[in-house]
């Protein structure tokens, strides 16, 4: 479940050029829409928490809480944390933008070169995520990475195979969090202030025990109590949509779209036509258009009343 | 019904009545788990408890047990692992490796401890081994003792033969064969601790079932702190456990000759002390009241009665005299008894005399009776007694307050809607922005529910009460 990007985009350059308004760039394009993308899903908080706070109908498909929690529901995940020094590191990454990339060495001596292009993933992955190279499954770290070139520090040996993997660092924001171990049934854990920690924790009847364990969530680390609890921690979380990507090839002047390497957009198939709005906003702006402004604009509105009214 | 249903009954009928948990083995392989789904969580000791030679076992609260046809079983234990093997020619002293005749109980890695047949002492655990020619040279983790070892047969013992790595996940180290049995048992004490426990609801589920059906979006809580639910379940719990609930525990003791005992760990306040007699009959023995009290402060004090005070500016104490007062006076003399040898509940066992005890003037009704008197030392936690019980074998019934230990954290269902009511009442009475008529609704519908939960446990029988109501047309002179 996905927003084709390459038909938002044409979507958006057929109404931007119906009227000999403007032309939109792929990079143009791609910047727009990851903007878009990040602030609808952002919304979707702040809408749903105005929902949850108005009685719904019980009614198949009509209630704006379910509606929502579908929107989210793609973007939740879990994920297990690590314990080191005292504390759980969250989980970062859920794998889902992770790319590999593969290539096998000629098999000249003379001819190995120190430097390759990563055809399929984007510099902005690798920028941003969590590389790992393997040489013949072996990791390594004799290499320097830049835009979409790898270069190691010395030549692959003849007919290894190069394979990259990257992890988008994509933890957005923590939801529950939770402690399992052996047999035993899961338990949540509860979030609390530091500067209740400390009454709690001398509290007789409150203080936290396996079954009924707390954290402290500071500097993107979970600090657990009872301090028994070493293992077992698991935390869902909401992590961040992929930047959306209309990639192309050449054809003589003229960019052909390529799906290999291009990147939807993430959002619940029924936010097109908000993406598509939102992106003729921007788009208003950039080509220097008041009418198309004020035409998404109101758009929008309409469709936001809708939705909350 | 033998196998749970989705029902709150999750244990089988064997798991309850006998305490054990059978599976039969899905395959012949080392290391298989085995998950415990008893109520009752395992508990194991520290170090090797699956040894019981080690402290480590006596502190688990189950035992394993292994067999091939589900009828006759034995425990798994160091011991039961052995496999007895033949030294195979003569093998020097102070050098680790010993030749036996090849034996499949071999195996490397520190887990397997060598052991001489006759006299059980320790020769080492296998640390490596090769086989040659039906002879296995195991190579031990300590040199052979004086003399070598030859001509004798050794045992080869699995140190460890299970370990609960997980909470309530079993695994057996050693090779298992397929179809045969494997048995986990709770000890006795641990059994008779479950009996009876439909009766109760946990404490902990109590606490997650308010917070999944009194707190959330649209309800009168829309949200709560889990630790305030459970400081409410706590405390609701001890209050219930001072009034409402049955939870009174008993404790057989015996009078020593100081007189003295100390008070119960979890006590709270007691419900009645009576001293047993040789037919095994309750007689109640009453407090002092106005009779005698144990001073809290003993002062030694100055010619004008002041207290005096020591090298760090204290007061100095001095022993009671009180109390040894007391120690020594015979009750008879406050009872007014004639005699005071029937000292038991035998009706047949009285002379014509007896019929006159009591019946002089002047009888003082509180103090006639001849069972004796207790009271309680609060300074030094004790109870004290009357000279006349020294020696008596005495049950002291005393409430706690739920809270004392984890087998105690549980309600009678029958009280259960009364806590679901105080915690809520709790809750919401320390909200901001309720009304106050919602805080009243609540507190009258705690106080309902506590009212009945009170009649349900004070368990009046109607077939009781006709029992002692027969009694209502007899004369009383």
């Amino acid at each position: 479940m996905a927003i084709n990007v390459n038909t938002v985009y044409q979507t958006v350059l057929l109404i931007l050029n119906k009227e000999q308004r403007g032309y939109m760039t792929p990079v143009e394009f791609n910047k727009i829409g990851t903007q878009v993308q990040l602030e609808i899903f952002e919304k979707y908080f702040e809408d749903l928490n105005q929902q949850i706070r108005i009685p719904q109908t019980n009614t198949d498909y009509a209630d704006r809480v379910v509606n929502l929690d579908e929107k989210i529901s793609i973007f939740k995940t879990i994920g297990n944390t690590t314990y080191a020094n005292g504390s759980f590191s969250l989980p970062a990454e859920s794998g889902s933008s992770q790319a590999t990339f593969t290539t096998v060495t000629p098999a000249a001596p003379n001819a190995v070169p120190q430097a390759y292009t990563i055809t399929t993933i984007t510099a902005n992955q690798l920028a941003s995520g969590t590389t790992t190279v393997f040489l013949d499954g072996i990791a390594t770290t004799a290499y320097s990475i830049n835009g979409v070139i790898i270069t190691f520090n010395a030549a692959p040996a003849n007919s290894v195979d190069i394979f990259i993997v990257n992890v988008q660092d994509d933890f957005y924001r923590l939801g529950t969090v939770i402690y399992s171990a052996g047999a035993l049934p899961t338990h949540e854990l509860q979030r609390v202030d530091r500067g209740e920690l400390y009454h709690l924790l001398s509290s007789n009847l409150t203080a936290p025990t396996t079954a009924y364990p707390i954290y402290v969530y500071e500097r993107q680390k979970l600090f657990v109590y009872p301090q028994s609890i070493q293992s077992g921690v698991q935390a869902t979380y909401i992590r961040k949509p992929v930047n959306p990507i209309w990639n192309f090839t050449l054809s003589g002047n003229a960019y052909v779209y390529n799906p290999d390497t291009s990147l939807n957009f993430e959002l619940h198939d029924s936010e097109q036509t908000e993406i598509v709005l939102k992106v003729l906003l921007y788009a208003g702006v950039v080509v220097k258009d008041p009418t198309i402004i004020q035409v998404a604009a109101q758009q929008i509105a309409q469709e936001q009343q809708n939705q909350k009214s | 019904m033998p196998i749970p249903n989705g029902g709150l009954i999750t244990e089988t009928n064997r798991q309850y009545y006998a305490g054990a948990q059978q599976f039969t083995v899905p395959a012949t392989a080392v290391n298989q788990t085995f998950t415990s789904t008893f109520d009752t969580n395992l508990v194991v000791g520290t170090g090797n408890y699956s040894d019981q030679a080690t402290n480590g076992y006596n502190l688990n609260n189950f035992k394993v047990f292994l067999s091939a046809n589900a009828q006759t079983w034995t425990e798994l234990t160091p011991n039961s692992t052995d496999v007895t093997a033949a030294v195979s020619g003569a093998n020097a002293q102070a050098q680790p490796v010993l030749n036996i005749v090849a034996s499949a109980a071999s195996e490397a890695g520190n887990v397997i401890g060598v052991f001489n047949a006759s006299t059980n002492v320790f020769l080492g655990t296998i640390v490596t081994f090769t086989t040659n020619a039906g002879v296995n040279a195991l190579t031990l983790s300590q040199n052979l003792p004086t003399g070598g070892v030859s001509n004798i047969n050794v045992l080869l013992r699995r140190l460890t033969p299970w370990q609960m790595s997980t909470p309530n996940i079993i695994t057996i180290i050693g090779s298992l064969t397929l179809n045969t049995y494997v048995k986990i048992e709770l000890n006795e004490d641990v059994k008779e601790n479950n009996f009876g426990g439909y009766e109760y609801t946990r404490l902990n589920d109590v606490i997650d079932n308010f917070l999944i059906a009194y707190v959330g979006a649209g309800k009168l809580i829309p949200s709560v702190k889990r630790t305030d639910v459970i400081f409410h379940a706590r405390r609701g719990l001890q209050e219930f456990s001072y009034d409402t609930l049955k939870s009174i525990k008993s404790s057989e003791l015996t009078v020593p000759s100081t007189l003295s005992l100390t008070i119960p760990q979890d006590y709270v306040n007691y419900v009645r002390l009576s001293w047993v007699d040789s037919l095994g009959v309750l007689h109640i023995i009453y407090p002092t009241n106005n009779l005698n009290q144990s001073p809290y402060y003993t002062f030694t004090q100055d010619n004008t009665g002041n207290p005096i005070q020591d090298s760090n500016d204290s007061n100095t104490e001095a022993t009671s005299q009180m109390n040894p007062t007391w120690a020594k006076t015979n009750p008879r003399f406050i009872s007014g008894g004639f005699r005071n040898d029937a000292n038991d509940a035998n009706v047949m066992d009285r002379s014509y005399s007896d019929g006159s005890l009591g019946q002089r003037y002047g009888l003082e009704p509180q103090t006639s009776q001849k069972n004796g008197w207790f009271k309680i030392d609060e300074r030094k936690g004790t109870f004290n007694f009357t000279s006349n019980l020294a020696n008596k074998l005495i049950l002291l019934q005393y409430i706690s307050d739920g809270n004392a230990y984890d087998l105690d954290a549980r309600i009678p269902k029958l009280a259960e809607e009364a806590l679901y009511s105080h915690i809520i009442h709790a809750i919401l009475s320390v909200s901001s922005g309720i009304q106050e008529y919602v805080v009243r609704r609540f507190k009258q519908e705690r106080s309902a529910k506590l009212r009945n939960a009170k009649i349900r446990l004070s368990n009046l029988k109607l077939d009781q009460i006709v029992q002692v109501m027969r009694g209502k047309s007899k004369w009383i002179k």
